[in-house]
């Protein structure tokens, strides 16, 4: 059996690719289209590692960073929040209509990385690499965020809980490129924990996250929202948890909705967790966020 | 007698080199400028353990455009080695770990470079391999060296190569057996530590550039230039005078880059193009894959406490991993095995230290010199055996620990010390009480815990240290030494030395790097304890200094010698009060002929007969360390909510010094202890970068964090002072382990502590208790 | 591929022809000759090779030189002017704020990032600030210690 020795670099990548900076969604389309393999640039904290180290090969990067809009950011009280695909998530930290209406994905966001990354590292890109510990997918998913994406063939919308396939896959196609993220509107009284616990505090090394939001509607607490990270082969919802917990849930109903939550996972091991332990790690920290938003609620004046 | 006003010892003084390294200015690996002539060399490490392997494409890697010069092991076969030539500089046929280099090149470009090693193909035919301690002991598993004994240096060690034994050092006195026949409690337990990276920011690199036929320059960022020149010339059957190595600036090392790794495979490239220079610089991904590791450890612990409180005995077992070579290892298992029955005056002790070879990369020493692991062991084995008696685990400490006058070792009298002070200080730093279990508040629970860390300071023969002083009106006051700053505040405390003897201006005095070109030094010139060494060499220098200068100050104004000083840079006259600044005397001397240039040179050389591998033992650093930490008793997640390092340093010549080494060893502890972990799949690292060998960031920090300064003098060092930075973490990683238990009431004794390990410890306890009902 | 870009850099405007897969780290150090910003993994994990790119500070080793294009550049050469250290270089000398000094030009920008951002930040702040940028000495405490002390002395 032949294979090469490792060779890693300093500061050059084993292949070489072409850099293209397209200036229209149909420029981009033409290149998607050809023969050679095209990798989308967005903020390239994954993909030029995955370039580096030769996971990815591709003969051009396609900056789409400079499309037009897609550093827009609009909010609007009825129809919610439009973020383009190239936003980057350091405007989820900073930003003062995410801080004001989506404090769940500026908390959330806070905790992402490092500054370095967060600025660099795009809405779009991040979406798109869809890791099964992707801390941005779980606010998105719990504001049920709806990607926008473009392709030659036409636009469509994909919700962000139907574009998570598992183990990295999304339901984008190979042509198609995510042009802006929408996030409906939300009610005031609306509140939203995550929770998350990893080996070293800044957030590496993952053991299990979630993301819990509801809203009080007179006495009610309802539109339960609950996203689960680093237990399964995706960021994901959990439907059946989120109805048990509509009203104003019991303890045996947080129970119930744990319960549902434990089938519903397949988390597997990793070298500094177990997978039963990832389950265990996680119904405790799902069990604190769903406690956070009940008690938050119901002590919002009604 | 007039007072000297410049008395800069004992106040704070920021690092020497500070202001360049805060500036971007140039002088780390990967900053050398050479212009266009510069080659580039990269290495082929193989990425398998053992294996029998062939190289296939070398002749055409050679000819590749823009390779200017390509080694393998056919081409240079060649062993390396300080003490125990136990390394090939490239492998021949037989890989014995992965991340062993099979090849060197040298090109016009790293591309180039890389381009020329993706042409070679390597065949391996796989090999039975031994991974970690057990199996490298198991009957008939495959010796690492079977042909150790034909290896240079074989005569220096204690070995069994045919059962994976690299070395052994041994320690008795009294009667072990009968004194834990008779004890009132006998504990014995095992304690484990994984092996480590050393981590620095600065990959290893440096440039070389043959000189005529035979010399060779090298520009080198290593704590131990003697050393490197010794080993690299003696593997390239060089004169080692014809090698010479400059220092530049060392982006951290932690033990990293005193023993030779890649730096030989670069002067062997570069001998072998004509006067241009090559440049080696790694990538994190081999630093990590290919450089050192810092040996695992079991530890197998026996203490036997008697109805008084006395530890009257202690058996411990230390096996380390040492992967496929021992030669960097070897000169700490003596320090192992003096602190291995902990910083206690137990009278019947028996410590072993046994070096296991294994297929697995180098091992060397890390910040700590492993005895921070030895301590991980003892340390929590003494707070066991305090809850076991029923007594408190300080009161345990304070009753046995060692105090001056206790001989424990023959030709050595412990010397007056700050240990207890170091303990009880940190006690108290976080409130530290006997009585007091776990607080809880919710699932989360703190304690609190302490320890103690004893660290052996030994000198070789042969281990000199030299220092020379030059003033001259044009350089004013430059210094030759032959330690280097690797972030320590080295420099700082020549200068600061230099700066009360002669009462200089701090400005006036600039630190040479260190350079081989200057000293005829045995390779065993210090690397360590430099402050005590150096110190003492540039005592001798500055007296000799002084006396030049006012000697021909005497002269001038012929005056006896005995009236004058040199006060603030000014050469005065007690008697007739007549002034000179230095300056004017090093610019202009007399007035006729050329301007006076004063040189002095100092020399320490240790007191020690022995001609062989041994050490002495010259004092022990004492620590003391206590943390709180807060565990989550559902999830395991644990954070160190305070920790306190008190180190005693005899006199803190640079205070805010003292305190910046302790702080990062504070740092460095709760890394150890909490997060890092080498691991590895078929002998192969698979913690190959800082995702999979996280180290702490800001967000790991404890909340508080105390260093605490102990000046107990030390009689032989300057000032009274004694080094610290090697020692600076050890007793960390025991004193959170400790309040771990007191948190949860479960013992860890694996290192890491994760948070995995914690919740399987609870769960267990959960079952044990739910059992007992 | 070849791409011929224009940006500035600690104030002054340069014209590079650069590669399409060529980093702005390599540029900046190899075409430019500043080594402030080093070498230390190109992961993205340990910030020394950090930089200012448009105000943000972004690690140098994941940004391709041809995305710089028409950027504003600053790396820690940039930080003093006209042979006067600032007062975050000061600081860091004065409180220990560097030992090996491998990661201290990383961490000047990050420092000078947040201190646009925030004049008088609190520990935790320029805890999260420095998130990014490894220390292996473990000198986060004198750092953290430096950086306040720098924006309190500021006017």
């Amino acid at each position: 059996m032949t294979r090469h020795a490792f060779i890693s670099m300093e500061t050059v990548f084993l292949k070489s690719f072409q850099y293209i900076r397209p200036e229209s969604l149909e420029e981009a389309g033409r290149f998607l289209a050809g023969d050679a393999p095209v990798k989308l640039l967005g903020g390239g904290n994954t993909l030029l590692l995955r370039i580096q180290s030769g996971e990815e090969e591709p003969a051009i990067l396609l900056d789409v960073k400079h499309l037009p809009g897609f550093k827009d950011v609009r909010y609007h009280h009825n129809q919610g929040l439009k973020l383009g695909a190239a936003v980057n998530l350091q405007h989820l930290v900073m930003g003062l209509e995410i801080r004001r209406h989506y404090a769940l994905l500026h908390q959330t966001a806070q905790k992402l990385a490092s500054p370095q990354v967060r600025n660099r590292a795009t809405i779009g890109g991040t979406l798109a690499w869809a890791s099964p510990v992707s801390e941005l997918a779980a606010p998105m998913l719990c504001y049920d965020a709806v990607c926008h994406v473009w392709s030659s063939r036409g636009l469509r919308e994909i919700p962000l809980s139907e574009f998570y396939l598992g183990d990295f896959q999304t339901a984008l196609a190979g042509d198609e490129i995510i042009t802006h993220v929408h996030l409906p509107a939300f009610p005031n009284r609306t509140y939203g924990v995550y929770r998350r616990q990893t080996v070293r505090h800044d957030g590496r090394r993952m053991i299990a996250a979630a993301a819990v939001l509801a809203y009080r509607r007179q006495q009610a607490l309802t539109h339960w929202r609950i996203a689960v990270l680093g237990v399964d082969d995706r960021p994901k919802r959990i439907p059946e948890a989120e109805a048990a917990l509509e009203g104003a849930p019991t303890e045996e109903e947080v129970d119930r909705a744990l319960h549902i939550v434990q089938e519903q996972i397949h988390p597997v091991d990793a070298d500094y967790a177990r997978a039963d332990y990832r389950r265990a790690s996680l119904n405790v920290l799902l069990r604190q966020a769903i406690l956070d938003v009940i008690q938050q609620l119901q002590s919002m004046r009604s | 007698m007039v007072m000297r006003k410049t008395h800069v010892i004992g106040k704070p003084f920021p690092l020497v080199e500070a202001q360049k390294k805060l500036t971007g200015v140039s002088c780390y690996a990967g900053d050398e400028r050479f212009g266009p002539e510069l080659l580039h060399a990269r290495i082929l490490f193989s990425e398998r353990g053992h294996a029998r392997f062939r190289l296939r494409g070398v002749e055409a890697a050679r000819k590749q455009e823009g390779v200017a010069a390509l080694l393998t092991g056919r081409d240079l076969h060649t062993r390396l080695g300080a003490v125990i030539e136990d390394r090939e500089l490239l492998a021949v046929d037989e890989v014995k770990y992965a991340g062993q280099p099979l090849a060197v090149v040298a090109a016009e470009s790293t591309e180039a470079a890389m381009q020329a090693l993706a042409m070679i193909q390597i065949e391996y035919e796989r090999l039975p391999g031994v991974y970690d301690i057990e199996s490298a002991l198991a009957p008939n598993a495959p010796p690492v060296h079977p042909h150790m004994a034909s290896y240079r240096g074989f005569d220096q060690v204690q070995a069994e190569p045919e059962r994976n034994l690299a070395h052994q050092v041994a320690f008795q006195r009294g009667d072990v057996e009968k004194a834990l026949a008779s004890a009132a409690f006998v504990l014995d337990h095992t304690y484990t530590a994984a092996p480590l990276q050393h981590a620095p920011m600065e990959t290893h690199g440096g440039v070389a550039q043959r000189q005529g036929k035979g010399g060779l320059i090298m520009w080198m960022h290593t704590q131990a230039p003697f050393l490197q020149r010794e080993v690299i010339a003696r593997a390239l059957h060089m004169d080692p005078k014809d090698l010479r190595i400059i220092t530049q600036c060392v982006g951290g090392s932690f033990g990293s880059k005193v023993f030779v790794s890649v730096e030989g495979l670069l002067a062997a490239i570069a001998r072998e193009v004509d006067n241009r220079p090559v440049r080696l610089h790694l990538t994190r991904e081999e630093e990590f894959r290919a450089v050192f590791m810092t040996p695992a450890m079991r530890a197998r612990v026996t203490m036997g406490l008697d109805d008084q409180g006395h530890i009257v005995a202690i058996r411990a077992i230390y096996d380390w991993n040492v992967g496929a070579s021992v030669d960097a290892f070897l000169m700490e298992m003596q320090r192992i095995a003096l602190a291995g029955a902990g910083p206690y005056a137990i009278p019947n002790a028996d410590i072993q230290v046994n070096a296991i070879y294994t297929h697995l990369l180098p091992a060397a020493p890390m910040r700590g010199l492993s005895i921070a692991q030895v301590h991980w062991a003892v340390e929590q084995h003494v707070d066991e055996l305090a809850e076991m008696a029923g007594v408190s685990p300080l009161a345990l400490r304070q009753r046995n620990l060692v105090k001056g006058g206790d001989q424990l070792f023959p030709n050595f009298v412990m010397h007056a010390n700050g240990l207890e002070s170091c303990v009880l200080e940190t006690a108290r730093a976080i409130d530290w009480q006997p009585d007091h279990q776990r607080e809880a508040s919710g699932a989360v629970a703190s304690g609190k815990g302490l320890a103690m860390g004893w660290s052996p300071i030994l000198v070789s023969p042969h281990c000199k240290s030299r220092a020379t002083i030059q003033c001259d009106g044009e350089n004013l006051c430059t210094v030759i030494v032959d330690g280097v700053d690797v972030g320590q505040g080295y420099y700082a405390f020549i200068t600061q030395l230099i700066s009360f003897e002669l009462n200089f201006p701090i400005e006036w005095i600039t630190v040479q790097p260190t350079d081989t070109g200057n000293y005829d030094s045995d390779w065993r010139a210090i690397y360590n304890n430099l402050l005590w060494s150096t110190g003492r060499a540039l005592l001798q220098a500055t007296a000799e200094l002084k006396r030049q200068i006012l000697s021909y100050v005497s002269e001038m104004w012929e005056e006896p010698m005995t009236n004058l000083d040199i006060v603030e840079g000014e050469v005065i006259s007690y008697a007739t009060k007549r002034r000179l600044s230095v300056l004017t005397l090093l610019q202009e001397g007399t007035g006729e002929g050329a301007p006076p240039v004063f040189r002095a040179a100092g020399v320490y050389e240790p007191e020690v007969k022995a001609e062989s591998l041994d050490g002495a033992l010259q004092s022990f650093a004492t620590t003391g360390y206590a943390a709180e930490v807060a565990v989550n008793l559902e999830t395991g997640d644990l954070t160190v909510l305070q920790l306190a390092g008190a180190a005693d340093v005899g006199h803190a010549i640079n205070p805010e010094g003292v305190k910046a080494q302790l702080k990062g060893g504070i740092i460095q502890g709760v890394s150890q202890t909490l997060l890092e972990e080498m691991r590895f799949k078929d002998g192969a690292p698979v913690t190959i970068d800082f995702m999979s060998y996280p180290i702490a960031t800001t967000a790991d920090m404890p909340q508080q964090i105390h260093p605490i300064v102990v000046e107990i003098p030390q009689s032989t060092g300057p000032y009274g002072a004694r080094d610290l930075s090697n020692h600076v973490l050890v007793g960390a990683s025991a004193a959170i382990g400790n309040a771990v238990y007191r948190a949860t009431g479960v013992r860890i004794r694996e290192l890491p502590i994760t948070p995995q390990r914690i919740y399987d410890a609870l769960q267990t306890q959960a079952k044990t208790v739910e059992g007992n009902c | 591929m070849k791409h011929d870009i224009t940006f500035t850099i600690n104030g002054e405007s340069v014209h590079l022809t650069v590669l399409s897969h060529q980093t702005l780290l390599e540029v900046i150090r190899n075409d430019l000759g500043l080594t402030g910003p080093k070498y230390g993994c190109s992961t993205g994990e340990c910030g020394a090779c950090s930089v200012l790119l448009d105000g943000e500070v972004v690690n140098s080793c994941l940004v391709l030189a041809p995305e710089a294009d028409g950027a504003e550049i600053m790396t820690v050469e940039g930080l003093s002017e006209d042979d006067e250290l600032h007062p975050l270089q000061k600081s860091f000398i004065d409180h220990h704020g560097v030992q090996c000094g491998y990661c201290a030009p990383g961490m000047l920008i990050s420092a000078k990032a947040l201190l646009s951002r925030t004049s008088r930040p609190h520990e935790e702040e320029i805890r999260e600030a420095l998130v990014g940028n490894l220390c292996r000495c473990g000198a986060y405490a004198d750092i953290i210690k430096s950086i306040q002390v720098a924006s309190r002395a500021r006017r």
